[in-house]
This record gives C-alpha cells, structure tokens and sequence, in this order.
C-alpha cells in the first residue's frame, strides 16, 4: 500500500522540486483507477537531489524487484549518476523520474502544470492536458485505456463549464 | 509520416472505442470532489484491493 498523503506531505515539506505525473496526476484530474505508486518528475539541480535524497533517507528507499542484499543507498550522488528509479520505501512505492518519454525534465513541463494545495502542502501537477499529450507520446498499449478516460474527464470538465 | 499518421488513427478509434465504456457517472462525482477527497478515495480503494487479494490467497 502506499500512503500518497505522507510521501506527498515528506517531498513537498521537504522543499523537494517535483511534478506530479502518471497515475496520481490522474487521481488529482479525477480518474477513478487505482493507482498503486506515486510518480513524480523531481528538478535535477544539485541542492534538489540532495533534499530528495535527504528526506527519503529515514523511509529506507529500495529499488524495487532488486535482489535481495543488492546493495543499495539513493543517495545524491545515486541519483545524479542516474535518472528515473522506480522504489519501495516504508511509505510505500515512489517512482522518481528525471526525464519522461514525450514530457521530458522538470523544466520543460514546469509551464504546464497547476499548483495544487493538498494535504496542508502545496506541489505540483501535470496539468490534463500535458498528461494526456504525455501519455500519447508514451505510445504503451497499457495506456489507452487511461488516456481514454482523462479524455473523458476533459470532455466532462468541458461540458460543465460550457 | 504516412505510417505515423495511420499509427495515431488506430490509436485514436482504439482510445475512442474504450471512451464509450468509461462509466462517466463514477467521473462525474469525482469532479464534485476536492483533489484531496479523491487521493482519499484513492487510499481507500488501494485498502480494498490490498484486502481482496489477501482474502484470495486464503481462499485459494
């Protein structure tokens, strides 16, 4: 299970520079799917890695489906010598992406995204639609029947404020 | 670009073709929630899901 109230409440408490993107930016958008991570796009400054690093430290991070004893430690330098991580901490399961397929870094989709204020905190969400744009490019099988229905919130948003 | 373009169109009638089975009553309300009621329902229905596999492994 994952707790998306705590891990949102630890990155953006913790000044980390994130979008929200995938599954919970869905959820945020009002998809009804179950979701079973968080996937957040994080600035890949410097001093962002290190806050990243600093407060996941405390949850354990791991990557997931790693061999157990494979040793592991995110660490800033961990995460500046790679780019997305998929993860299990204590809070649950984290994906961290420095890059995404047809969105790209942080600041190419900062401009696109809404400022939410959620759970005391506030971060940010891909906006609809830029995640339906992402999603396309993405080009997944697994992902038409998502895109279909953030299509169909679009066109629900749409009607009602016609 | 002829075969990109045909790729889309495909992809378009399949992501269409989902469309008319989305239950829009079930977006409807989600719409007239809060973000922060929806990441709850979220919660709630990973409980859920989390229980009913647990209630299969015993059952199975």
């Amino acid at each position: 299970m994952t707790d998306f109230e705590s891990l949102i409440r630890l990155l953006a408490g913790s000044g980390v520079e994130f979008i929200l993107v995938g599954g919970a930016a869905a959820t945020a958008h009002g998809s009804a799917r179950l979701t079973q991570d968080l996937d957040i796009l994080y600035r890949r400054s410097p001093e962002n890695m290190v806050r990243l690093a600093a407060c996941l430290a405390t949850h354990h991070p791991y990557l997931r489906d790693a061999p157990t004893g494979l040793p592991f430690r995110l660490d800033a330098e961990t995460i500046q010598r790679g780019l997305n991580f998929t993860l299990m901490t204590d809070l649950g399961a984290l994906d961290l992406f420095g890059e995404i397929t047809g969105g790209g870094r942080y600041e190419d989709l900062l401009n696109d995204t809404i400022q939410l204020e959620l759970f005391g905190v506030t971060c940010r969400c891909l906006g609809l639609n830029r995640l339906i744009e992402v999603k396309r490019a993405a080009g997944r099988p697994r992902d038409l029947e998502a895109i279909a229905e953030l299509e169909a919130l679009r066109e629900e948003r749409e009607r009602t404020s016609r | 670009m002829a075969a990109k373009r045909a790729g889309r169109a495909e992809t378009d009638q399949v992501i269409e073709a989902y469309k008319r089975h989305i239950d829009r009553s079930l977006l409807r309300e989600n719409l007239r929630l809060t973000v922060e009621q929806r990441f709850k329902n979220l919660q709630r229905l990973q409980l859920f899901a989390s229980e009913l596999r647990k209630s299969l492994r015993r059952g199975g």
